[in-house]
């Protein structure tokens, strides 16, 4: 006879956010077939509100105490839940955002935005994933609803080629990622994140080799999804043909849910091995990611690949503060300590509930920027330049301070966030990491990731320059104008700065993130 | 005691100039005479309260900081909102307070471009540089010191001259590389100087911290074994030096020394005259008041240990400054690399670590601030009638333009440290100390050359430029100062007058400073340590003010809120609406 588990209702309450997206993405297809307006802006604003309530919600639910959700299959944690508010702030500016994009191309649909809601319905689910079928099944539902959003706008071969290199290589990673899991499982017979911790020691006595395997194919699937070096080739062709704010929606959004998802289950998989392999592999990608990231970043004349690029940078930084949770216990303050090893100031520190801290307020801070940086690409793409090829070549920012100073204060703000110059959130959000990884004795790593972000100047200054410091071109269109996408910069800009300056109640409430079930 | 003046006014100084910006935004763009206006006015209302802020500092009180204001800020990383002046920084805020006006006085008709804009970059610049010398909490130092790169930046870029983006870049990302340094080894002091739980931005806690650390590592340097040292010593021990050349690399790109200075030039030439008397004035300021108030007080040990490479390269640039200066056709390259030889003298008195020396090291800061910047604006007044930068372009000039002739001697009187003018009281000073102190009698005759040489370069310049016949028939039409520039360069000459002939009011405000720095930087220096000594130098500030609400307690005790906490939660109004939890 099967036996059904009882759920009680408050079990239900880490998948409730996710629950209301599916619920308001279903309510816009339906209003696609029912209620075919001309004028569709009012979908944006379901998308919006959809977004809006779920995060709340989803900011009730972090305060909850941590704790193993149906089963253990899932975990309702203050680390999960800010992530999902943030995908929740994600996707509401990004269909702020896509509501005035798509209305200049006439490719308004319900559709787009339901999609955006099942993504971000995925990022939410991939959060809170205990378990690897669990995971993995989310991770397919958030890949499946953007590999369509990419290829959403179905001119010319840019898009289909985008969609189709996204699908194949986010085919690749999930496979990876399944084998993984499956070797895991062989090793172990458990697939929850919580067993497996438990399992893993007795697994590496006999099976050592299987869960090394095990575990460099899980490392590898995530790396293809938080577009790590050398794992990120296909990001930039990816961010560049997609719509633009379906790039704003991946560049947070997807990245950020991927990274909560990394740190979940690496804190379950070191356990039993050999403390110096995953920080020495850790400590490899960030270097490589940050470093990479702002080299290739640099000769881009390409606004938009430039800022994928740069997103490869950022997920550098976050591995930084990725890597300090893994700094193996042994090390000694007078170690020696190349680049990759790690010498703690003053003996080993217990860093963790600082760097979950970081890393969300990071996320936070590259969410509200990033998404106000491709938000002003969007703004100021024009329809007819598609065919051409040179969309988003710097040349088009020329003289925007004369021609828009908002959007052109407001695009140097990002920049300059990007860049990690106070007083913006980007400069917290990389305080905060950095003294996570130096508390943890990543000194020398630290110094690289500063250096980088030099590098990295160097190109957002170049953008700085050409909206404020070039004529604007005599022919320079006039840009299209929508209230969805000013209301979308306005919210991101303001937030940039004033989370730059106060961000008090927000860095405070961050500081429950600590609390990471099991971590 | 303390009025709410006296705990206010510094928010004055630093925000007024904030405060007229916003005034400025609601302008409109075309008003250009309305933007001027209040800009000027809100210079002179800075300029106001930098003048109360003073007679409400007293130069012989026993508290090292004055003026004191604190607010919590971040409170999870211990980083405060604390602002307040000792003597050095009283002086530098009432440099940038005079400097202000002027030099929206020397601008008023030589930008016409997006004024608007203009005169915002000003006035925010104006905030940044108050915000980063009033700031005793080392992180909003960090925050401010980063913020004035933006609106200098723009200065730079927009208004600049022909290779103007270049010259911005450069000068942001110069800047940067520094910073971002400076900020890992900030992040660095900042887990040494305290136990966890206690840890601070805060410059008190930051120096008192690592005082006793700091004399550990003297002493057992001293004894030549430091494999005994307790935890904290041996991390200072070991990453010390470096987190000092780390400090010292952000400073010495600021000052600009040899050999990071290479961006100086190319900044001046191409800065708007606002921008170059600036960056002149009180931008480069920020790097020998960093090095004065940070790098080497935190680090008194390694400081000494590089004494003599660090007074080597202030010698070096010195004399290669000047050497520069007597190959230039360019006059603001000129007038740039002389800032170098200048700086020299500031950053070798600095490290002579003997009273005068650091006497006379902050006093050519002053120094350097009014007769650069001076020498700026009058050149800006020049460059603005001819558009040319070349001492070819000129000859003649004192026949055609007599009351600017006057002005521009003076201010090179000063420069060229003649008795009587400000720059003899400073560089005499420097030259005193560096004698007297423990480096070679080298450094010294070599700095006394810099003297010789830059008497050489200037007055070369003067002759080319100002005596002997009109050679450019252009130069016959240029008219002599109006009413608006003689005003603007008047408070200068009147300054390079009054500190040169009665330095000592000044003296005064400097001497506490420097007798507290030579203290932290002798700190440890070998001799039998008292505790008498932790005394003198400790550094005392106002406690962060309590909470306002009863804020959460540790996150693992909190009680869950039914509903969406909006701010602060009282655990004991949570505790009510769920009686359940335990």
């Amino acid at each position: 006879m099967l036996t059904t588990p009882h759920f009680p209702l408050s079990e239900f309450m880490a998948v409730l956010p996710a629950a209301m997206l599916v619920a308001g993405a279903i309510v816009l297809m339906l209003s696609e077939v029912f209620l075919s307006a001309a004028n569709r802006t009012y979908m944006a604003v379901i998308g919006l509100l959809t977004s809006a309530v779920a995060g709340l919600f989803a900011l009730n639910n972090a305060f909850e105490p941590a704790r193993l959700v149906l089963q253990g299959f899932a975990v309702l944690d203050p680390f999960s839940s800010f992530m999902t508010v943030m995908v929740c702030l994600g996707t509401g500016l990004a269909c702020l955002l896509a509501s005035g994009f798509l209305k200049h191309r006439n490719a308004e649909r319900g559709e787009f935005y339901a999609l955006m809601l099942f993504a971000a319905a995925g990022m939410s689910l991939l959060a809170l994933s205990n378990e690897f079928i669990t995971l993995f099944v989310n991770l397919e539902v958030l890949s499946v609803a953007t590999y369509a959003l990419t290829a959403f706008l179905r001119r010319g071969p840019r898009p289909a080629e985008a969609g189709f290199k996204y699908f194949i290589l986010g085919a690749f990673a999930a496979a990876l990622l399944l084998y993984g899991a499956a070797l895991l499982y062989g090793a172990t017979g458990t697939t929850r994140l919580s067993d497996l911790a438990q399992a893993l020691p007795g697994a590496m006595a006999t099976k050592a080799g299987l869960v090394y395997a095990g575990f460099g194919l899980v490392l590898a699937g995530f790396a293809f999804k938080v577009a790590a070096v050398p794992f990120h080739m296909w990001t930039p062709d990816v961010y560049e043909g997609a719509p633009t704010p379906v790039t704003a929606l991946m560049s947070v959004g997807v990245k950020a849910a991927a990274f909560v998802a990394l740190v979940r289950t690496f804190l379950a998989l070191v356990h039993g091995l050999d403390p110096q392999v995953p920080f020495t592999l850790f400590a490899l990608l960030a270097l490589l990611t940050m470093v990479a990231g702002n080299l290739l970043a640099m000769p881009q004349r390409n606004v938009k690949r430039m800022l994928a690029y740069s997103s490869i940078a950022h997920a550098g930084y976050l591995l930084l503060g990725v890597t300090a949770l893994f700094v193996p216990p042994t090390a000694q303050p007078g170690d020696a300590g190349g680049v990759l090893g790690a010498t703690p100031l003053l003996g080993n520190a217990a860093v963790n509930a600082s760097v979950y801290k970081g890393i969300l307020f990071y996320l936070l801070g590259y969410t509200v920027t990033s998404i106000g940086a491709f938000g002003t690409l969007a703004a100021i793409e024009r329809r007819e330049d598609e065919t051409r090829g040179n969309t988003w070549d710097l040349e088009r920012l020329a003289g925007l301070a004369q021609r828009q100073p908002g959007w052109a204060a407001a695009m140097a703000a990002f920049m300059l966030s990007l860049a990690g110059v106070p007083p913006t959130v980007g400069f917290l959000g990389k305080l905060f990491v950095f003294s996570a990884a130096i508390d943890a004795g990543l000194i020398w790593l630290a110094v690289v990731g500063v250096l980088a972000s030099v590098a990295g100047t160097y190109y957002y200054l170049r953008v700085v320059v050409y909206m404020f410091m070039r004529p604007a071109p005599a022919d320079a269109p006039a840009p299209f104008r929508h209230w969805t996408i000013e209301v979308a910069l306005v919210t991101s800009a303001v937030a940039t700065v004033a989370l730059g300056i106060v961000p008090g109640p927000v860095s405070e409430w961050l500081s429950r993130a600590g609390m990471v079930f099991g971590g | 005691m303390t009025s709410i003046y006296e705990t206010r006014v510094l928010n004055a100084v630093i925000f007024a100039p904030l405060f007229f910006a916003a005034l400025v935004m609601f302008l409109p763009k075309n008003e250009k005479g309305q933007i001027r206006g209040v800009t000027l006015a809100g210079m002179l209302v800075n300029l106001a309260t930098c003048v109360w802020a003073w007679t409400r500092f007293m130069p012989r009180s026993v508290d090292e900081f004055q003026l004191e204001y604190r607010l919590r800020w971040i409170d999870e990383l211990g980083i405060s909102y604390h602002i307040g002046v000792d003597g050095l920084a009283m002086t530098l805020v009432l440099l940038t307070g005079v400097l202000g006006p002027l030099v929206v006085l020397a601008s008023w008709t030589f930008v016409d471009e997006r004024v608007k804009e203009f005169h915002l970059a000003l006035l925010v610049l104006q905030t940044a540089m108050l915000g980063a010398i009033c700031s005793l909490d080392v992180l909003l130092f960090y925050v401010f010191f980063e913020a004035m790169l933006i609106p200098m930046y723009l200065l730079i870029g927009v208004w600049g001259s022909e290779e103007r983006q270049m010259a911005a870049t450069k000068f942001f990302l110069y800047t940067l590389v520094g910073s971002l340094l400076l900020l890992v080894a900030l992040l660095a002091v900042y887990f040494l100087a305290a136990p966890a739980g206690q840890r601070s931005f805060d410059y008190a806690t930051l120096y008192n911290g690592l005082m006793s650390l700091n004399r550990e590592v003297a002493q057992c340097t001293a004894a030549g074994n430091c494999s005994a040292a307790s935890a904290g010593a041996a991390a200072l021990f070991r990453w010390g030096p470096l987190m000092f050349l780390a400090f010292s690399f952000a400073f010495a790109i600021k000052v600009p020394m040899f050999p990071v200075h290479t961006w100086l030039p190319d900044a001046h030439v191409q800065a708007p005259v606002a921008g170059s008397m600036i960056l002149a004035g009180v931008m480069l300021k920020m790097g020998t008041f960093g090095f004065w108030r940070f790098a080497v007080p935190l680090f008194p040990v390694a400081a000494r240990q590089y004494q003599v490479p660090i007074s080597l390269l202030a010698v070096i640039g010195i004399v290669y400054g000047a050497l520069m200066c007597l190959a230039q056709k360019d006059i603001k390259k000129l007038i740039a690399y002389s800032s170098v030889s200048h700086l020299g003298y500031c950053m070798l008195g600095m490290f002579a670590f003997t009273g005068e020396g650091a006497t006379g090291s902050a006093y050519q800061m002053l120094n350097h601030g009014v007769s650069t910047g001076a020498l700026f604006l009058l050149f800006g007044f020049l460059y603005e009638r001819r558009h040319a930068r070349l001492m070819a372009d000129y000859g003649g000039i004192a026949k055609v333009m007599p009351v600017f002739t006057a002005f521009f001697l003076i201010v090179t009187f000063s420069s060229i440290a003649v008795p009587g003018t400000n720059g003899f009281v400073g560089e005499f000073l420097v030259l005193l100390g560096t004698f007297k102190s423990s480096l070679p009698v080298a450094f010294g005759v070599f700095a006394a050359t810099g003297v010789v040489l830059g008497a050489a370069y200037m007055l070369w310049m003067v002759q080319k430029v100002f005596f002997g016949t009109v050679t450019h028939q252009e130069n016959l039409g240029l008219k002599d100062l109006g009413l608006r520039e003689v005003l603007a360069a008047v408070p200068l000459i009147l300054l390079i007058a009054v500190m040169g002939l009665r330095p000592q009011p000044f003296l005064d405000l400097l001497n506490p400073s420097t007798d507290r720095y030579l203290a932290r930087a002798q700190y440890a220096s070998g001799k039998a340590e008292a505790a008498s000594e932790d005394e003198r130098v400790r550094v005392t500030v106002i406690q962060l003010p309590p909470k306002l609400v009863v804020a959460q307690a540790a996150p693992a005790e909190l009680p869950t809120p039914r509903f969406l906490p909006v701010g602060r939660v009282v655990p004991a109004a949570a505790a009510a609406l769920n009686p359940q939890t335990p």
